[in-house]
């Protein structure tokens, strides 16, 4: 199988868009079923691309794949190349923790560390640069700004970042995300314990944010994958159906499965 | 309908009954407790004085306090809380983070099961037979390591326990942003479940303080003041133990204060642990 993306997707826009993660002949098992089937795709650079499909499909397991979170696990294993700048990070000699740094993820469920505001953001940081605290707290200032959040909690840099709303604890996850300076971001259902109002702000955010990340967010909403993404991903049973523009797979499918999918008539 | 109301009616005094029985249930378990708090400070608060505090056990028929007893026994308990807790914690940060899935914490978690029930007296013989024979006479430091063996398991159980309660979730953001697994069990996990870990450790001090069995055989007792951890100390459960079982009128009085002061200690204790995870709970 080759990638179905690349033609299809330089059709209309007019720039030739550099792949940032090409996924090739990827497998994952959990113990011994295959939850993923030779899955093959590119997701361009400074974009955002949606992994959309009924509960079960593989949609999540190949975003954490993406940044081996999975190997917290004992019995999960993937094979295949997942190529991060022509590079495989599936390499046993690959870095995790700096594979991490490179590439953020923010998780369904909002997870602010215990600890306060400023040093959710500051923990990632700290790990990886010894910065002085004028520094740091300009950093801190910019990543909260970054997710939209700095105005809401700029007088209460001390208090706990759980005692934060859901919205914002989630803003706060994806502002520790930003302050490392990651090339990619994860998006895992980031908005689906928010409510209309947060979720709108997140959806915001991550179009603004699109200009300087590669993005990838796995949804259960299609509304949302059509509202944020560039490119969607239909997957299915752990196969992916179909790769496209967004406004195609919403508008002309190539594949019937995808057109049942949307369209409402199982999933 | 006849029959509906019926069944209601006995279903309703069967309720009475059961209801009644519980109460009742309940109600000899607490006055248990009660009159035992009730003789405790009837008895024990009439001996309670500054001498209590400031003056040595004395010899039979004379006056004196029990400071070389309380001195023991904070001496010792402070040991082993030291020696005991880390190494509780970190078997249990084993079990909860690193070893979550192999073997070995099954294995560890049933021993752990077995030694948190096994009676004191017997963590007495074992030191004796490891520390104070060999040294040819009983001492502060056996005793220290005898109530350290208690505190272990108890440790070992609160803080996998309490890690466990840390929601994966946690865990894998703390991954996600590229920390390495130590860093995230230290600076999130243990965050996370500091309250209750730190619950562990007091209770634990509060199963020891009030420990006989395993002193008996290791520290022994000390008459007089001494701060020598390689000779017999004294500490207030063996000196109540002695003081009670005598027949000296002054010594049953201090037996009945020192009763009263390891109760009120291990009460203090219990009602901290509570507040902190009742604080944890609230959150």
């Amino acid at each position: 199988m080759k990638p179905m993306l690349s033609t299809d997707l330089n059709v209309s826009d007019t720039t030739v868009e550099k792949a940032k993660i090409e996924v090739k002949n990827l497998n994952f098992y959990y113990g011994q079923s295959k939850a993923l089937k030779d899955i093959n795709l590119s997701l361009p650079e400074r974009s955002v691309t949606a992994f959309i499909g009924p509960s079960g499909c593989g949609k999540s397991t190949l975003l954490r794949v993406l940044n081996r979170i999975y190997e917290l696990y004992p019995k999960q294993s993937a094979e295949g190349q997942v190529l991060l700048d022509g590079k495989n990070i599936l390499d046993r000699s690959q870095d995790l923790n700096l594979l991490r740094t490179k590439i953020g993820m923010v998780f369904q469920k909002p997870t602010p560390f215990p600890m306060s505001i400023y040093e959710n953001i500051a923990f990632g940081v700290r790990l990886y640069e010894k910065i002085s605290k004028a520094e740091m707290d300009s950093r801190v200032e910019s990543a909260l700004k970054r997710a939209a959040l700095w105005n809401e909690v700029k007088d209460k840099l001390n208090a706990s970042g759980q005692s934060l709303s859901g919205g914002q604890q989630q803003r706060l996850c994806i502002a520790r995300t930003v302050a490392v300076k990651p090339e990619v971001i994860l998006l895992d259902e980031p908005a689906s314990a928010l409510d209309p109002l947060s979720t709108a702000k997140i959806e915001e955010l991550i179009d603004e944010l699109q200009a300087d990340y590669t993005i990838v967010i796995v949804t259960h909403n299609m509304q949302q994958a059509a509202r944020v993404s560039r490119q969607t991903a239909f997957m299915y049973l752990g196969e992916l159906v179909e790769f496209d523009r967004t406004e195609k797979i919403f508008t002309s499918p190539r594949e019937k499965r995808t057109q049942d999918y949307i369209t409402g008539r199982f999933g | 309908m006849a029959t509906a109301a019926s069944l209601h009616q006995s279903r309703k005094r069967k309720n009475a009954v059961m209801m009644a029985l519980c109460v009742i249930a309940a109600g000899i378990g607490l006055a248990w407790l009660a009159l035992i708090l009730g003789a405790l400070l009837y008895k024990g608060l009439s001996g309670v004085s500054l001498a209590v505090f400031t003056q040595m056990t004395p010899p039979p028929g004379d006056a004196g306090g029990l400071l070389n007893a309380i001195y023991g026994s904070i001496v010792m308990t402070i040991i082993g809380i030291v020696v005991g807790t880390p190494i509780g914690v970190l078997a249990g940060t084993y079990m909860a983070e690193y070893g979550r899935f192999s073997k070995l914490t099954t294995v560890v978690r049933f021993i752990n099961d077995i030694l948190l029930s096994a009676p004191s007296i017997i963590v007495g013989l074992f030191v004796y037979e490891l520390m104070v024979r060999p040294m040819g006479h009983f001492s502060a430091i056996a005793g220290a390591v005898a109530l350290s063996i208690l505190v272990i398991p108890v440790v070992v159980r609160t803080t996998e326990d309490m890690l466990n309660l840390v929601p994966n979730a946690l865990r894998e953001a703390g991954t996600a942003i590229g920390a390495p697994r130590w860093v995230v069990i230290r600076s999130v996990a243990y965050r996370a479940a500091l309250s209750g870990i730190v619950t562990g450790i007091l209770l634990a001090i509060a199963r020891i303080s009030g420990e006989t069995a395993p002193l008996l055989f290791t520290a022994l007792n000390n008459q007089f003041w001494s701060s020598n951890l390689n000779a017999p100390m004294a500490s207030l459960p063996v000196t109540i133990f002695q003081f009670a079982l005598s027949p000296y009128e002054e010594w049953q009085q201090l037996a009945w204060t020192g009763a009263l002061i390891i109760t009120l200690t291990v009460l203090g204790l219990s009602i901290i642990a509570r507040s902190l995870t009742g604080r944890r709970e609230d959150r």
